[in-house]
């Protein structure tokens, strides 16, 4: 087994205990989030993608240093934030309904540049 | 998706040296043809930031209005107001995008415009070495929802925007006059701001103290025409300032 990682170098970061399991759960989370979207929400499709490419991943490989290269993401703490950020986002999409069409077109003229 | 923005990025990287640095070994380059003092255009930057322009109109059709490329490498989000918070909330967290870092947020003035002031938001990704802009407008009575909750250093410019323009954001924690003075009144920036101010202060040598009153000029602002009579700049008589980004998907 490879030497226990001390310490991540970045402020505020701690060493994750047992990443694969904390990303296993983050992205079923996130999944599960997207289920409830309209199949051709392109954000639902475009994560999902993301989502499932990084969840094979992380079930394929079980050693942290070579998962965070074929990854190429990062460090796997920093990984498992940008799952957190992701699982938030998804959440507040749902609210949000970004997939519906403009809500407001701009009034002419109020994108032009030079005057 | 990622793994692809990061060879991009390399791969631009080293197109740029090969475009911008002439080498030694090989034929000399003339002056003319070099221009050194025009910026070159980068085609994989300007081809990897109007892709991802594309994916954050396609993820958000509701708020995204427009995305055009300005000075050849700079990539604008067009939204309206109702979409400040949506968008700017998926560039931070969204894992393709990752712009955690609010750079700059300032106001623009354009009093003949249907809604006169634009929010300017600049934000970097570190993760992909990459930057973005996002405006949105409103007017002097319409309140712009705050990003403090999603960037903490939005705090002080949305107080400095509040202060010079008089642009009211929502749920702002703090939204008080940052840059001037004790009393003061109006906001500066705005075009409608007389250039000599209303008031002006000195310190009375009778009262003891320093003194606040209406400002009075010796003589009349005068209005000088310091235009040239020939044109300025005829090589930039057809420039366009900034090209579109398509959005609409054809079917």
């Amino acid at each position: 087994m490879a030497a226990r990682k001390l310490t991540t170098g970045l402020t505020g970061l701690a060493v994750a205990t047992n990443p694969h399991h904390t990303l296993g759960v983050l992205y079923s989370k996130i999944l599960r989030c997207l289920q409830k979207m309209p199949p051709d929400a392109a954000y639902r499709k475009y994560t999902e993608q993301i989502v499932t490419e990084r969840h094979n991943l992380v079930k394929a490989e079980t050693d942290v240093t070579k998962l965070e290269q074929v990854m190429n993401a990062g460090q796997v703490e920093e990984v498992i934030q940008q799952a957190e950020n992701e699982l938030s986002l998804a959440r507040k999409m749902l609210e949000w309904r970004p997939w519906e069409p403009l809500v407001q077109e701009p009034p002419s003229e109020q994108w032009k540049w030079p005057l | 998706m990622a793994a692809t923005a990061y060879r991009g990025l390399f791969s631009l990287a080293r197109q740029a040296s090969k475009t911008v640095v002439p080498r030694a070994g090989s034929v000399r380059l003339c002056s003319t043809e070099l221009h050194p003092t025009v910026r070159p255009v980068n085609e994989v930057q300007k081809q990897t930031l109007s892709e991802f322009g594309q994916y954050v109109a396609e993820c958000m059709p509701k708020y995204v209005q427009k995305v055009q490329i300005t000075a050849g490498n700079e990539l604008e989000v067009l939204i309206p107001p109702e979409g400040v918070t949506p968008v700017i909330s998926f560039l931070k967290d969204h894992t393709n995008a990752q712009f955690t870092c609010l750079a700059d947020l300032c106001g623009v003035d354009m009093p003949s415009r249907g809604y006169r002031f634009e929010v300017v938001y600049n934000f970097l990704s570190v993760r992909f070495n990459s930057r973005i802009r996002v405006k949105t407008y409103t007017d002097e009575l319409t309140p712009v929802d705050s990003i403090c909750d999603i960037h903490k250093a939005a705090n002080w410019y949305e107080r400095e925007v509040w202060d010079m323009y008089g642009v009211f954001f929502a749920n702002h924690p703090d939204l008080r006059r940052i840059l001037t003075d004790y009393g003061f009144e109006g906001h500066p920036f705005r075009k409608d701001f007389p250039l000599s101010g209303y008031v002006e202060c000195r310190y009375d040598d009778e009262v003891k103290r320093v003194v606040v009153e209406p400002i009075e000029l010796a003589q009349e602002f005068r209005k000088f025409d310091l235009e040239a009579p020939w044109e300025q700049f005829p090589n930039f008589r057809d420039h366009v300032a900034s090209e579109e980004v398509p959005i609409k998907e054809e079917k």
